[in-house]
């Protein structure tokens, strides 16, 4: 593949090498973008150097990401020397793009432990075996067990899923007439109106937003809290999620039906992160600023998994927190720790956040994430 | 209808019209009207997004047919829905006519029980292509953006009881987003992007001077300074250039030739629409401003 100007034989031929050459940079450029950019250049746009650049970047991009790789990209390739080529081999790329290959090693999410187990009953097998393990903390799962454990989420979650669909097609009770199959049915009887056809009521849809706390203190459930993630995508499909630990990153997109090993490796090329305490105000300051206009609207369910063990100012954490509460529909605090007995949400920023919070729930084992259901599927 | 040969002609069209363009966005609408690619207008609130459609329309002497989105917009109030009433007093109307079932439904779903909304309008155009505005894509469901797909690539549209309606004159498409979502791929796919971006000193100054030739410079400087300034601070909510020429129309219609502390504090509420960024730049000295 060209990768410079200079090296195409004509102008088209430039031109297509720079369609490829953008798309191998993580641009959704096609033949169809490639037609229109020659056709761009047909019509008169190629003499100018500002107008060609304006034109492609129209047809090429598709969000301000886009537009600013464009930008790089653009120099790159028609600007290049063959004189200066040595420095041109690095790759640009924009933070948050994820490159397509990603099986790299991930950080062993929710398996920190591996030896020593309590025998609770190790020998059942089956049915029973499967019981017991819904009933399991996270954190006290041997790595075997977290294997089973993970494919029965995997199944019971995509039940979920499923079940909150169909509950949405099968409301249908009352509704306005429909006055379109109504007309058209009493056709048959002369034109009088006999059977009134109703319409089904539309499934109300609240948009979720989730917020996945996942410092070193959380390590042990954020892998199965994750899965979860993976799960209600499937039914929300307008579903925004974070990751947050001493800083915010936004994997809304990244989260994809079977991309979970992606995500993982994300995160762990962020390890940086969580290697620091948790600053679960900063956090969420960052994403009203950052995201809250754009993202807090139509008033969405928000939804925070997080241990809630804060370092930072406990006054910072109330505030945001009650920033996010009034645009949105109603907070929901999972809190894999609440699983625990004895605990009381005594820590500082816990304390801080219950007055803004409509519910604060457990997360620590399976049947708890499954338990939410109801509060979903009303959502 | 105007044809042009090249973005910079579309400039100072635009000018004459009281938009300012650079030439990155001229060169949009260029492509827009050579490729007949619908145009996807991405940025902040108030920045004049959906503001060029009108322009546009006028500048091509054509209809402007405006498809304003909100939660919940169906294909009945985007695309057409049958007259219901008319229908009703249609079939009675028919008793006793003798005609066959089959003609009667016939007779009901013909055009003349049509009505009309937007997107069908559109493509129903007789003489010349009208201008299209789909604003704040955004808020509509994702059912809503997969059936805009077929309009937006086919420039048709399937009425069951009647057949395919294809456009004569495809319709020249503006689609405005605020991203509160983010759009499909598929359907970015078929547009061409633009992102609006706040303009700068220069620009802004040009803008307002355009909407209010009567401004005096020092105001005119003095306001958009202000506003620039306010920008760069973290506002709830950040003013739009038309906040800018709401701001120095009121100061113009109050009297005043130039920004003084008493103006300032008098007529914040004119560009700053939230109680919290009101009391920020109150505990700052307006002398930073100007």
């Amino acid at each position: 593949m060209k990768q410079q100007a200079y090296a195409a034989g004509s102008v088209t031929e430039s031109i297509v090498a720079f369609a490829q050459f953008t798309r191998s940079h993580g641009l959704n450029v096609g033949i169809q973008e490639t037609q229109e950019a020659l056709m761009s250049a047909e019509c008169g746009l190629l003499i100018h150097r500002e107008q060609f650049r304006g034109a492609l970047k129209a047809i090429f991009c598709h969000s301000p990401e886009e537009c600013h790789l464009f930008e790089k990209l653009f120099l790159l390739y028609w600007d290049t020397n063959p004189i200066d080529l040595q420095e041109v081999k690095s790759r640009t790329s924009v933070q948050g793009m994820i490159a397509k290959k990603t099986n790299t090693s991930l950080v062993m999410l929710g398996r920190g432990r591996t030896d020593k187990e309590t025998e609770e009953g190790k020998n059942i097998s089956g049915a029973s075996e499967t019981e017991r393990l819904k009933k399991t903390d996270f954190s006290s799962l041997g790595s075997l067990e977290a294997g089973v454990l993970e494919e029965i989420a995997r199944k019971l979650f995509q039940q979920m899923a499923v079940r909150l669909r169909r509950r949405m097609k099968e409301s249908r009770r009352g509704g306005q007439v429909n006055l379109r199959r109504t007309i058209r049915r009493s056709i048959g009887y002369g034109g009088e109106p006999v059977d009134l056809l109703r319409k089904a009521q539309r499934p109300k849809k609240t948009r979720l937003i989730v917020l996945l706390d996942v410092s070193g203190s959380m390590d042990k459930y954020s892998y199965f809290l994750l899965l979860f993630i993976c799960a209600l995508r499937e039914n929300f499909r307008q579903l925004e999620s974070f990751i947050f630990s001493t800083s915010l990153l936004r994997i809304s997109k990244a989260l994809r039906p079977g991309s979970i090993q992606r995500v993982l490796s994300v995160i762990s090329d962020q390890a940086e992160n969580w290697s620091g305490g948790t600053r679960i105000g900063t956090c969420l300051q960052t994403f009203n600023e950052k995201y809250g206009r754009q993202i807090l609207n139509g008033s969405p369910t928000i939804m925070i998994l997080s241990d809630g063990l804060d370092t930072g100012p406990p006054a910072l954490l109330a505030e945001e927190l009650k920033k996010m509460h009034r645009r949105s529909k109603r907070i929901v605090w999972l809190n894999p720790l609440k699983g625990t007995r004895g605990y009381a949400p005594t820590a500082g920023g816990m304390q801080a956040a219950m007055p803004e919070l409509d519910e604060f729930r457990s997360a620590h084992n399976l049947n708890c994430l499954l338990d939410l259901e109801n509060i979903l599927a009303y959502a | 209808m105007r044809s042009f040969d090249n973005p910079s002609q579309i400039i100072e069209a635009l000018d004459r019209q009281q938009y300012i363009a650079e030439e990155e966005f001229a060169t949009s609408l260029y492509l827009l009207l050579k490729l007949h690619k619908p145009l996807l207008l991405e940025g902040p609130p108030g920045v004049g997004k959906t503001e060029i459609a009108p322009v546009l329309s006028a500048l091509l002497d054509t209809e402007l047919i405006r498809l304003q989105c909100y939660e919940g917009l169906d294909v009945n109030a985007a695309v057409y829905e049958w007259n219901y009433q008319k229908q009703l007093l249609g079939i009675k109307l028919q008793e006793g006519s003798g005609l066959s079932v089959l003609e009667k439904e016939k007779h009901i779903f013909g055009h003349e029980y049509l009505l009309e909304r937007p997107l069908l309008r559109s493509i129903m155009a007789e003489n010349r292509s009208p201008v299209l505005l789909i604003d704040e894509l955004d808020r509509s469901d994702e059912e809503f953006e997969a059936f805009l797909l077929e309009l937006l690539s086919a420039f048709q549209i399937s009425i069951p009881e009647i057949g395919t309606v294809k456009a004569k004159h495809r319709p020249f498409v503006i689609l405005t987003s605020n991203r509160t979502r983010e759009l499909s791929d598929a359907l970015k796919r078929r547009c061409l992007y633009h992102w609006i971006d706040y303009p700068d000193l220069e620009k802004e100054m040009r803008i307002v001077k355009k909407h209010l030739p009567d401004i005096e410079e020092k105001l005119l400087k003095q306001v958009v300074n202000s506003v620039q300034q306010f920008r760069k601070r973290k506002l709830v909510k950040t003013p739009g250039v038309s906040e800018t020429i709401d701001w120095a129309e009121s100061l113009l219609a109050l009297g005043y030739r130039e920004l003084n502390a008493g103006a300032f504090d008098q007529t914040l509420g004119c560009i700053l629409k939230s109680a919290e960024d009101i009391s920020q730049v109150r505990t700052e000295n307006a002398d930073v401003f100007m």
